[in-house]
């Protein structure tokens, strides 16, 4: 942690991904009929609706279940959906806004230092793993947070996580290891 | 051989066949009417490791075991095979087949390709062993996408806790080297690269990069130096890698300082410095260019400003030197032009401070210098009463003036102000979790755009409708396909298929009636000792044993009979469950268990009675230990004692050591 203060790290969160539901049954064909920024897909059975305001894409499925991508933030997420949800009342759905859930949350750190991943990997066996034929970074699973971080080797490091502060508090566990396999 | 065969091109039907060779030959005219015949005889080929095994041999060893031991033989199978193209030794073949046992063990073999599991084994066992096998190399063979294989390969090694240690690219340098051919100077030139790929490593160029697009172009620059010529397509070949990245590395290369140097002193001298990566490098580049993109546009302003000032000074100039109108009216026309500035400025939306202050600091200057320059225009025309007009005019046109604009500013700051109120109001309530939908801050307007009115969405739906024209004819097709077959009565669901299959509940008076019953319709399993069943029926009850004994050949009836005292045990249980359920319950019984047949049989015989006083549980016991002979034995030892089942395997299934072992 006295690293992490010593340097103001920035986590640039990239995208949030939320699911709700409307709790009714959502007519696609009408959808896709009337809405102005609407992609119909009729083969998969589902309607991508994307915002500018948030930017937002949505994709609905008849059964009322919406997942929203694009969001840069917890609350941008969750008034997008909401606008969202709006907009299909408007079209004429008893729509209610129900069980919103942030799913997941990308997120972007760069550290001032280059890391040594062959290194890195010997000393966190378990939870790190690198294959340089498959993908060029290690891949750093913390079971406890359910996050995933993947390291390059320029230093910069890429978070998932279910939110935002697992993400957070990723970057912060991994910090001192990836500080000792600096360059 | 070809009986009736006739030469198609002389007419002679004297064809030889060569099995030897695999040919058949016409002994008439000598045409050659087959070659490479395919026989399904056993051979035996002597092989590299010096072993002999046999070709074309083991199609029998599928037949009638269980579930388990097949997979694993398949697996074995399909292992030697595989192994042998990638000339792995017979150490790490059994080494890959242990991994693949574990794997079935934990069920990763569930829901994949056999083939896939199969091959991470086998790449597992590579780098374990440390073989110059690439993950590319096994999916070359398999003809699989090689991300596939390395995911599967990741979760193999990941369940089984195996560290599959990094790879090493000198690991492959040796391999290459020998495919490129370098004849004598094989060994200087692996040297050299050798040597090559530890500087790439100081300077940083091989981390997250693919160790064999390192090698290749390490293995380029060591044949140049010693003067072979290898194109840049014949290493490409070789080493599995677009040109673009062989390149890339190569130009990577040459920006380090090792590239320097000449060839001698290059095997001589080691560079102390260390370079960055180079992608490192590039993002330091990207930085330094955004850095100066930063420091031009804040100078751009700068000038801006100049500019713009400058552009405030030459229209104050260019209104002086218009013509004015005179007197008193020329203030209300002043007045007018000020209030139109003023209206404008109250008309802006988001009227920021520095705009409002910048805009009131010209107007001033304007009136200011307006003011003076008539105060001198007109006190070359004289007129004090004018002067006085003006001078007594002058104060509440300053008043005029900064009356309206400080009252604007005001009022668009007020507007803002409670917005935010308002909305820091709202936020709080946004958390209800009611289900309702909250309104705040959506603007409905905005959302009404969204919504397309009735032209629009006409054609909005003729464009969909053209796009998508392919997809709507299928599935017009597939529903006139079904109608027609609904029609014809041959229309077939394709359900999904259901696991268990229904049957109708049986109905006998007896409990042998129902017994036959069942078995009629039941297939008969291969994993129940009917001996056993037959005998031990007899001491139970003898009804059901007479009626056995009229039926079928020796094995049926055995495992008829058997089949139906363990019916006659537990009727109330399923006996589908017959297989599966064996070894839980029968721990206590199978403990007192002896080698001997003999002795187990009477064993089970006493528990028999035992047996069935307590609940009608499945009490397989009895064929379990009896015939230790039938190979059906090793099917019952199922995941715990994955070593004990690979013994029996291998040693061709001894039931009773299988058993002992088990329990």
């Amino acid at each position: 942690m006295e690293a992490d203060s010593d340097v103001a790290l920035d986590i640039l969160i990239t995208n949030v991904v939320c699911v709700f539901r409307t709790r009714c049954h959502l007519n696609l064909r009408k959808i896709a009929l009337e809405g102005a920024n609407v992609i119909y897909k009729r083969d998969v059975g589902k309607v991508l609706m994307k915002l500018r305001k948030p930017r937002i894409t949505a994709t609905i499925w008849s059964s009322g279940k919406v997942i929203c991508t694009g969001a840069t933030s917890e609350e941008e997420a969750k008034f997008g959906a909401r606008r969202l949800a709006r907009s299909l009342q408007k079209l004429g759905f008893q729509v209610i806004f129900t069980d919103f859930k942030v799913v997941n949350v990308l997120a972007v750190c760069n550290m001032p230092f280059e890391i040594r991943l062959p290194e890195f990997t010997k000393n966190n066996r378990p939870h790190a793993s690198y294959e340089p034929e498959l993908h060029p970074a290690v891949c750093y699973r913390i079971k406890t947070l359910r996050a995933t971080l993947q390291i390059f080797s320029t230093g910069s490091i890429t978070v998932t996580g279910p939110n935002v502060k697992a993400v957070a508090s990723a970057v912060e566990q991994i910090y001192p290891f990836v500080f000792e396999s600096r360059k | 051989m070809p009986g009736g065969r006739v030469c198609a091109a002389c007419g002679c039907s004297e064809i030889e066949v060569d099995a030897a060779r695999g040919d058949a030959v016409c002994t008439g005219c000598g045409s050659v009417l087959e070659d490479n015949i395919i026989v399904s005889e056993v051979q035996f080929v002597e092989n590299s490791a010096g072993k002999t095994p046999t070709l074309g041999g083991g199609f029998h060893a599928n037949l009638g075991k269980e579930s388990r031991a097949q997979t694993l033989q398949n697996g074995k199978r399909q292992i030697h095979h595989l192994g042998n193209q990638l000339q792995l030794n017979q150490h790490c073949l059994d080494t890959a087949f242990n991994f693949f046992k574990m794997a079935v063990s934990k069920h990763l073999t569930r829901g994949r390709k056999m083939t896939h599991v199969i091959a991470a084994c086998l790449y597992l066992v590579c780098r374990t062993e440390g073989t110059p096998h690439m993950l590319l190399d096994l999916s070359d063979l398999l003809q699989v996408n090689v991300y596939v294989l390395g995911k599967t390969f990741l979760l193999l090694a990941r369940e089984l806790c195996i560290n599959a240690p990094a790879i090493d690219p000198c690991l492959y340098i040796p391999r290459f080297a020998h495919m490129l051919e370098f004849g004598d100077k094989n060994h200087e030139v692996s040297m050299t690269a050798l040597r090559l790929l530890q500087r790439m490593k100081r300077d940083w160029m091989h981390t997250g990069r693919r160790p064999s697009g390192l090698c290749g172009a390490a293995l380029l620059v060591a044949a140049r130096m010693h003067d072979f010529r290898r194109t840049v397509k014949e290493v490409i070949r070789v080493v599995k890698v677009c040109e673009s990245t062989l390149r890339k590395r190569l130009t990577e290369f040459e920006d380090t300082p090792t590239s320097q140097l000449t060839i001698d002193e290059f095997m001589k001298i080691d560079l102390e410095e260390e370079c960055d990566p180079p992608s490192f490098t590039a993002g330091q580049k990207k930085l330094k260019i955004q850095q100066l993109e930063k420091a031009l546009s804040k100078k751009l302003e700068d000038f801006e400003g100049e500019i713009t000032s400058y552009q405030d000074e030459i229209e104050i100039e260019l209104e002086n030197s218009r013509p004015k109108a005179k007197g008193v009216f020329a203030n209300f026309t002043k007045d007018d032009c000020i209030e139109d500035n003023t209206s404008s400025l109250l008309g802006e939306e988001e009227a920021e401070d520095e705009e409002l202050e910048a805009a009131a600091n010209h107007l001033n200057k304007d009136f200011y210098n307006e003011l003076h320059e008539k105060d001198s225009v007109k006190k070359g025309e004289g007129g004090e009463c004018k002067n006085g007009n003006e001078a007594f005019v002058r104060p509440p046109a300053l008043e005029s003036l900064l009356g309206p604009l400080p009252t604007a500013a005001s009022l668009g700051i007020t507007e803002s102000i409670k917005e935010c109120i308002s909305t820091k109001d709202r936020e709080p309530g946004e958390n209800t979790g009611d289900g309702e939908l909250d309104l705040s801050g959506i603007d409905d307007n905005e959302i009404d755009r969204y919504i397309l009115n009735e032209t629009e969405a006409q054609i909005k739906a003729e464009l969909w409708m053209k796009e998508n024209a392919d997809y709507l004819k299928e599935q017009k097709e597939k529903e006139a396909r079904i109608a027609k077959e609904k029609e014809l009565g041959i229309y077939k669901e394709h359900k999904p298929k259901k696991s268990a299959k229904k049957r109708e509940p049986i109905q006998a008076s007896t409990a042998g009636e129902a017994i036959e019953k069942m078995l009629e319709q039941k297939k008969i399993s291969s994993k129940i000792n009917y001996n056993v069943l037959r005998d031990l029926n007899s001491k139970g009850s003898s009804t059901p044993k007479k009626e056995d004994d009229s039926t079928d050949d020796s094995t049926n009836t055995k495992k008829l009979s058997r089949r139906k005292s363990i019916a006659n045990r537990n009727i109330a249980n399923p006996v589908n469950s017959v297989g599966k359920r064996l070894r839980p319950l029968i721990s206590t019984q199978l403990a007192k268990k002896a080698a001997t047949e003999e002795v187990t049989f009477q064993n089970a015989q006493a528990e028999a009675p035992d047996i069935e006083k307590p609940a009608a549980v499945v009490v397989e016991s009895g064929p379990v230990a009896y015939n230790p002979d039938e190979e059906v034995e090793e099917e019952e030892i199922e995941d715990d004692d994955d070593h004990c089942m690979s013994a029996l395997q291998l040693m061709g299934g001894n039931g009773k050591l299988g058993c002992c072992l088990n329990y």
